[in-house]
């Protein structure tokens, strides 16, 4: 029999989710160099969608990640995975990283790091933890919610 | 030799991968297996025969030095002619008994690689090699007696087997690796020329060798799995469960007793006494069964007794006999089994109550049986006979009451090979229901391949030098000696003799007089009806297994969360503590730096101590958020941005999922003083270890700190100047891997077990 406290706290919650993730996206991409990385990252968006469901149950949690938790996890885990196996095909360690320094116009110069596609199968999973358990854990949340509609 | 594992493996993945398309092939395909086993030692007998050993070693992984070695002397050779001639007649019989269809094409694939496994067991020299093919065995013969996996006996049967002779492989590999650390080498060629010295170790080595042993060869007290093991369709009884497999124990005993009398003094002891029992057991048992095969069964039991202490006590004269009769058993022993096969194929039964009137309508199935139970009940003129004369020879030597014993067993052979007969293919049956009448006899592999092993019998017996050689030679490698024993048609008027005779007349007699015999079972019936039976001492074992592991696990695993915690943090206390046990080394309590800290510290101190007090849950959530945000500001203020930030996001995550959990939880703690009092306990002696530890190991820097290196290569190596992240997901990068794998099963788990309960509740809910 849960009610949402108030419909503009909900309406707050579900405007902030988008600014939250794309604030998880700047942390797993800063993350290098700055305050952050994957697991950060991660986190942050992990929290966004806990505040996503407590403002607008499973339904808005859906419209903001339209996947299945089991997805990122495994998807996550395959890109690190694939990270870790790709230098040994250029003669590399397992997991050894390199970087290249691309100049792009009018952005400046970009450091790319192979280690960022790590990072991002890291941020994937602690995602897809977060929907996993929020999903599992809200089960009961979803029906009540349907109830009171 | 590794062609010959080789052609087994490919046709046997061959006709598993194509089992849609083989159709009927599948068993001639499966044949080409035991034929190019049996091309090969014919190739070889020559040689092998006159004393050459045949040796094969292939590097597996040169760099640690494993080698693959094979070995073949004419003992060894003895075993693949029998995997060789017993499997291609019987390949070639399936390929007509079955049906074709994919799931009879797997069996047939199943059974190649049991062909395969047999092949390298005899043929390895190396102990674990041996283990390997031994348990390879184990597992297809389990396959093989589930064929028929809708039939709940089948599947009872198949696992019977599978763990019995699983356990005693496992026993097995206990005894092996003892045995090879106290020879100081694992190849069993090693061992048989340099046994290990008796020790007590030496001592359990050789009997969990044996245990391996007796329980692959149906020995007394684990034979209950083979008259079991007849659920497995007829082609695979006859190969695995009377030629083949069960013949393994037999071959290992064999090999190693040269070893084993060297070694221990109880071997022949115990090899006599369990090959007796085991022998006199099966006799009596087959004398009282109705099913063909059953019967069959027991009889295997009972010859395999024989042949166990036989080869397996380390005499030479006796091993003579044994590895005769050995052969002999395969060619009539197989070649009978798949004669019941042909006659529960053409008339429906195997029950000699229903059976009648065969002889007429199947008089060719009727004069082969004969030529194969004539061998089997060793009348003159069979290699059977010549065979059991050169055992009963052996048996004088040691003493009468030995061959005595051989012989009440033999009457029991007899006895049931012509009940066999007459139950199978006589007419005077007047029972209900009788089947067979309008049977007709088969003019294909349903004939031809049983009758070619019959066949081979009754020439053996005639001219038993043909084999004679190989024995001989066989005898010699296992640690007997050339010309051990005589294997002749006729032995002329010698004692041995007698005791044959008087085993043929007394078991005919117990033919002639059936009602006597049913008399006489009757009443032992009765008697042995208190007695334990090998297949009830076998469920009962596993019942009281599965209790006690119900009854331990339900007192170790009781499900309850506080005693789990507390058991994980006291052993995460106790066992790096003990460490400490030679004193404590001496630390310094930290100093705090400026007001904000201390003001942190207070929080966190705090919140903590309140914590403990407190009562409702909610509260208590709240407190614990109190402490991870205290935390996440310390590591703030002490200049860990990257610390404070995950701690602050993970502090957050955890009160949201704490919030989403509180709803099923009791609104309060327990109110049991001496439940909060052992809480209260563990958590103090945690508290006290970690923070007492923290300090000492941060105070004892035995090398130079790692972290140095991690600052001086951050930019350089992985290209990023935030240290932290670059040893996340660079320096320590298959950490970090296999942390994210264990969040994504951890998840994966809660979900599992959590989803089910809400749904439960859902379903019980209004």
């Amino acid at each position: 029999m849960t009610q949402y406290p108030s419909a503009i706290l909900a309406r707050g919650i579900v405007a902030a989710t988008g600014p939250l993730l794309v604030f998880s996206l700047f942390l797993l991409f800063a993350g290098h160099n700055q305050p952050g990385g994957g697991f950060a990252g991660g986190l942050v968006a992990g929290v966004t969608v806990m505040l996503a469901w407590s403002a607008g149950g499973p339904d808005t949690v859906r419209r903001i990640i339209p996947v299945r938790s089991s997805a990122l996890l495994g998807a996550g885990l395959v890109i690190a995975t694939v990270t870790g196996f790709w230098p040994l095909l250029a003669g590399l360690e397992f997991l050894e990283s390199g970087y290249v320094e691309i100049s792009i116009p009018l952005i400046g110069d970009l450091k790319l790091v192979s280690a960022l596609a790590f990072d991002i199968g890291v941020y994937l999973v602690v995602l897809g933890m977060s929907l996993g358990l929020v999903r599992a854990l809200g089960e009961e949340h979803t029906d009540n919610s349907e109830v009171t509609r | 030799m590794v062609l010959l594992l080789l052609i087994h493996a490919v046709t046997a993945l061959a006709v598993i991968a194509l089992r849609r398309f083989v159709g009927s092939w599948a068993f001639l395909i499966g044949a080409l297996g035991p034929l190019a086993v049996l091309v090969w030692a014919v190739s070889q007998l020559g040689d092998i025969t006159e004393g050459a050993i045949y040796r094969q070693t292939v590097q597996w992984v040169p760099s640690l030095d494993l080698v693959v070695d094979f070995r073949v002397d004419a003992y060894a050779l003895l075993f693949l002619f029998v995997v060789g001639v017993a499997g291609t007649a019987i390949f070639i019989y399936a390929a007509r008994y079955f049906k074709p269809g994919p799931k009879v094409a797997t069996f047939a694939g199943t059974m190649t690689i049991f062909a395969g496994a047999m092949v390298g067991l005899v043929s390895t020299d190396h102990l674990l090699g041996l283990f390997l093919f031994w348990e390879l065995t184990t597992i297809t013969s389990y396959l093989l007696i589930g064929f028929d996996d809708h039939k709940p006996r089948a599947r009872t049967a198949a696992l019977h087997a599978a763990l019995v002779t699983g356990a005693g492989g496992l026993a097995m590999l206990g005894g092996l690796v003892v045995l090879g650390d106290a020879a100081g080498s694992f190849l069993v060629s090693d061992i048989v020329t340099n046994p290990p010295a008796a020790s007590g170790a030496v001592t359990l080595g050789w009997l969990l060798v044996l245990l391996g042993a007796v329980t692959k060869s149906a020995q007394f007290p684990f034979h209950g799995w083979l008259p079991g093991a007849m659920a497995a369709p007829t082609p695979a009884s006859a190969f695995l469960h009377s030629a083949t497999m069960v013949k393994a124990g037999i071959f290992l005993v064999g090999r190693l007793a040269p070893a084993a009398v060297v070694s221990v003094d109880w071997w022949q002891g115990a090899v006599l006494i369990i090959g007796f029992v085991t022998m006199v057991v099966g006799g009596w048992r087959a004398l009282r069964q109705h099913d063909l095969k059953l019967m069959l069964a027991f009889g295997t039991v009972s010859q395999l007794g024989l042949l166990f202490l036989l080869i397996g006590v380390g005499i030479p004269k006796l091993l003579f006999g044994g590895l005769a009769l050995l052969a002999a058993h395969a060619l009539f022993k197989a070649s009978l089994f798949m004669f019941v096969g042909t006659i529960d194929h053409e008339s429906g039964t195997r029950d000699l109550r229903r059976l009648s009137g065969l002889r007429r309508s199947m008089p060719l199935v009727f004069w082969s049986t004969v030529a194969a139970v004539t061998s089997m009940a060793a009348v003159p003129l069979t290699f059977g006979f010549a065979a059991k004369e050169a055992a009963f020879d052996g048996l004088l030597d040691e003493g009468v009451a030995f061959v005595a014993a051989a012989a009440a067993a033999s009457i029991l052979t007899v006895a049931y090979a012509g009940r066999f007969l007459l139950g199978a293919f006589g007419s005077h049956h007047t029972g209900h229901d009788p089947a067979g009448t309008d049977a007709r006899s088969p003019r294909d592999a349903l004939l031809w391949a049983p009758l070619a092993l019959a066949a081979a019998g009754v020439v053996l017996g005639v001219f038993p030098g043909l084999i004679r050689p190989l024995i001989d030679a066989a005898t010699e490698t296992a640690g007997g000696v050339r010309g051990a024993g005589k294997l002749v048609w006729w032995p002329g008027l010698v004692p041995a003799l007698a005791w044959s005779l008087l085993s043929l007349t007394a078991g005919a007699l117990l033919v002639w007089r059936p009602g006597a015999v049913d008399r006489a079972t009757a009443a032992v019936g009765k008697l042995a009806a208190r007695l334990p039976t090998a297949d009830g001492s076998f469920r009962r074992s596993v019942a009281g297994l599965v209790s006690f592991a119900d009854r331990s696990s339900s007192l170790i695993q009781n499900g309850s969360l506080p005693a789990y915690i507390a058991i994980v943090l006291l052993v995460a206390v106790f066992l790096p503590a003990s460490a400490f046990r030679d004193g404590i080394p001496s630390f310094e309590l930290p100093r705090v730096g400026s007001e904000l800290e201390l003001i942190l510290g207070l929080l966190i101190a705090g919140s903590a101590i309140a914590l403990v007090f407190i009562r409702r849950r909610f509260a208590a959530v709240i407190l614990l958020g109190g402490v991870g945000y205290g935390m996440a500001g310390l590591y703030a203020v002490l200049g860990g941005p990257d610390l404070s930030l995950t701690q602050l996001l993970v502090e957050t995550l955890t009160i949201a999922l704490f919030a989403f959990v509180l709803r099923y939880l009791p609104a309060g703690f327990t109110r049991s003083m001496t439940a909060r009092g052992l809480r209260l306990g563990v958590a103090a002696l945690v508290g006290a270890f970690v923070f007492a530890g923290g300090l000492i190991t941060a105070g004892t820097q035995l090398g130079p700190p790692v972290s140095d290196l991690y600052l001086d290569q951050s930019v350089p190596v992985a290209g990023g100047s935030n240290v932290v992240n670059t040893i996340l997901v660079d320096f320590r990068a298959f950490d970090t891997l296999g942390e994210i794998t264990v969040l994504a099963v951890a998840t994966l788990g809660a979900a599992a077990l959590v989803l089910p309960i809400t749904r439960s509740r859902r379903e019980e809910g209004p």
